[in-house]
């Protein structure tokens, strides 16, 4: 991966005196696809605004290519944006919104047109030039923002739930253009989106947040094998979370049975929290079988069942291609690197 | 209920529009080329020189021509004053816009009459304002009574605020994420402002121009009271000749009928949306 970019330090924005944004530090690497990933609320478009320049932070350094850029204005960035509700200009057709921002540098008429054409094409709509863009579809309206940003050849472009308004088809095939279009142009793009599954499609890095926090960032597989603590764990994909005791290095007991696992960096008789995802859990036979429990619920999911079912008054969910009888003893088994252990968090509940 | 069953709702409405709007516009229209006794037709001789002669005649070209300039200058200022008002007031983070405004229609509760007969009084020489600051050696006047400006100030003062209302709706539910996109786009403020914020509050600068010209046009009471009737605008040559000349009054009337349809259809033909007042 590049060099870094943009660098966010210690960066903090207070809305009525709450942080909704608390102390983050982040950087992003060029031609990097990072994504800012969280619930609603968490901080992660007030992130975005400030890199835009549209809002100001309270606390902290905004840097890009080594200068500090806290207070210069969205329209001296080097930075486009994606808004979420396109935010196209109604009064003008659409190759006029794609020469928008051209204009504005004065770029010579000929080279407009160029660069126009070839962004219409990049977004697969060169017919659509002299359209006006309040007869778009939503889809072809995404397309035009997507065009009338990148037209501009940022060094940055923020994306702000473009999908969002989408339908479940065309957000996944805009899902792979994206990606697609990242690679090709070679920008670095900064995505937010509230989709765990979006997030682990498209990024090469993933910054999962809460309340204004970074929980964790790092490659969507790291994330999503090695969640750092229940928060991350619950959001991205299904987990079943236990509390554990960390025995000796490569022993975890939970349920009142001792598992093998593979961490090692914690200490001895430490209380941790357990995640397996559901997919990770296999049935076996109830004969021998270290958890045993009973089926309460069974759904089909297309390509899975999602079983249910209660060990010990804890209730865990299974995903497996074989289908149990709601009422069918079953047997669980798990691997020991399927087995994570996560730092048990004061601050939690 | 379906839409037929709501159609017959407006039914009342049609047949009042008919009785009062249709009927006395064919009335005025037949009028126009007769010559006549009151609304009387015994002895009615149809004649053309309302729509020769008469409309033609230099008092009431000058007529005319005064109605235009003070409707004209009185829409030009009235935006030049009224968009920044309704621009600052959209944009501030005052909590209580609804407070300002109230206030600036206010002035409209109190009779127009009123307020501009004040207004003569302001601008004679000898004045109320100028009567108490007198003893303090501060002279305050003017002596504008008569004049042009006078005038235009009644019509500013008295129109302002169908500017300021359009424009201000308009402004305010316009959608700030385009402003913001703009300056994302390499835009300063300034720029925005003239690519995108005035272009798309173009219709309410539009309704609001229209809606201050089409009054200061046909009224009379205006130049009237604050031009001591030194200016003939159309509404006066109606008003005094309405009771021995129906006829030509007819006449006029239907001229200023057919000047504010071709202003509200050429503003149509801009606003296509219809998405404003009109």
């Amino acid at each position: 991966m590049g060099r870094k970019l943009i660098d966010l330090k210690g960066i903090t924005k207070l809305y009525d005196g709450e942080a909704v944004v608390d102390n983050i530090d982040l950087y992003v690497n060029e031609n990097e696809f990072i994504t800012l990933l969280g619930p609603s609320g968490c901080g992660k478009t007030t992130t975005l605004r400030m890199i835009g320049g549209f809002e100001k932070p309270d606390a902290g350094d905004i840097i890009l290519n080594g200068v500090k850029v806290n207070d210069i204005p969205p329209y001296e960035r080097p930075i486009n944006t994606v808004f979420q509700r396109y935010a196209l200009f109604p009064h003008l057709n659409v190759f006029d919104n794609i020469a928008f921002g051209l204009r504005n540098q004065k770029v010579p008429k000929e080279e407009i047109e160029e660069r126009v054409t070839a962004a219409l094409k990049l977004v697969s709509m060169p017919q659509y030039a002299y359209r006006k863009v309040t007869l778009l579809s939503g889809g072809q309206m995404q397309r035009i923002a997507i065009a009338r940003a990148i037209v501009n050849r940022p060094k940055i472009l923020l994306l702000d739930e473009p999908l969002a308004a989408l339908d479940l088809k065309l957000r996944q095939n805009m899902q792979y253009e994206l990606k697609e279009m990242q690679r090709k142009l070679g920008i670095t793009f900064i995505y937010v989106t509230h989709d765990q599954e979006e997030a682990l499609t498209m990024s090469d890095t993933i910054v999962v947040m809460n309340k204004g926090k970074i929980q964790q960032i790092g490659t969507p597989t790291g994330i999503y094998n090695e969640p750092k603590n229940r928060f991350v764990a619950t959001f991205i994909g299904e987990s079943n979370i236990l509390t554990g005791t960390y025995v000796r290095p490569n022993v975890v007991s939970f349920m009142g049975v001792e598992f093998a696992c593979v961490d090692t960096h914690f200490e001895p008789g430490e209380t941790v929290d357990v995640v397996i995802r559901p997919e990770d859990l296999d049935l076996i036979d109830p004969e021998g079988a270290r958890l045993t429990g009973i089926v309460t619920s069974s759904v089909f999911k297309g390509v899975h069942f999602e079983l249910c079912a209660v060990v010990q008054d804890k209730e865990f969910i299974i995903h497996t291609y074989e289908n149990r009888a709601v009422g069918t003893k079953v047997g669980l088994k798990v691997d020991a690197y399927e087995i994570h252990l996560m730092k048990v968090e004061q601050s939690e509940h | 209920m379906n839409i037929k069953k709501l159609g017959r709702l407006s039914t009342p409405y049609l047949v009042w529009l008919s009785m009062l709007v249709l009927v006395p516009l064919l009335m005025m229209i037949v009028l126009s080329f007769f010559r006549t006794r009151g609304v009387s037709f015994v002895n009615a001789a149809f004649t053309l020189e309302n729509w020769s002669t008469r409309l033609i005649d230099r008092s009431v070209q000058v007529a005319l021509m005064n109605s235009f300039q003070f409707a004209g200058t009185t829409a030009v200022i009235v935006f030049l004053v009224g968009y920044p008002m309704a621009y600052i007031l959209a944009r501030s983070s005052f909590a209580n816009k609804f407070v300002i405004l109230v206030l600036t229609i206010i002035p409209m509760w109190s009779n127009s009459l009123l307020r501009n007969n004040a207004l003569r009084n302001l601008f004679l020489s000898q004045n109320i304002v100028n009567d108490l600051l007198s003893p303090l050696g501060i002279s305050f006047a003017w002596n504008l009574t008569g004049t042009k400006l006078a005038v235009i100030i009644g019509l500013v003062l008295t129109y302002l605020p169908f500017m300021v209302l359009p424009v201000y709706t308009v402004l305010e539910k316009m959608d700030k994420s385009l402003l913001e996109a703009s300056m994302d786009l390499g835009a300063n403020k300034i720029r925005t402002f003239f690519k995108v914020t005035f272009p798309l509050s173009f219709k309410g600068v539009l309704t609001g121009f229209i809606m201050v010209f089409l009054p200061s046009f046909s009224g009379f009471a205006v130049p009237y009271i604050l031009g001591k009737g030194t200016f003939v605008v159309v509404g006066s040559i109606i008003e005094t000749s309405y009771n021995y000349n129906i006829n030509f009054v007819s006449t006029l009337s239907i001229v200023l009928v057919a000047i504010i349809f071709l202003l509200i259809f050429t503003v149509s033909k801009v606003d296509k949306e219809g998405e404003s007042f009109l």
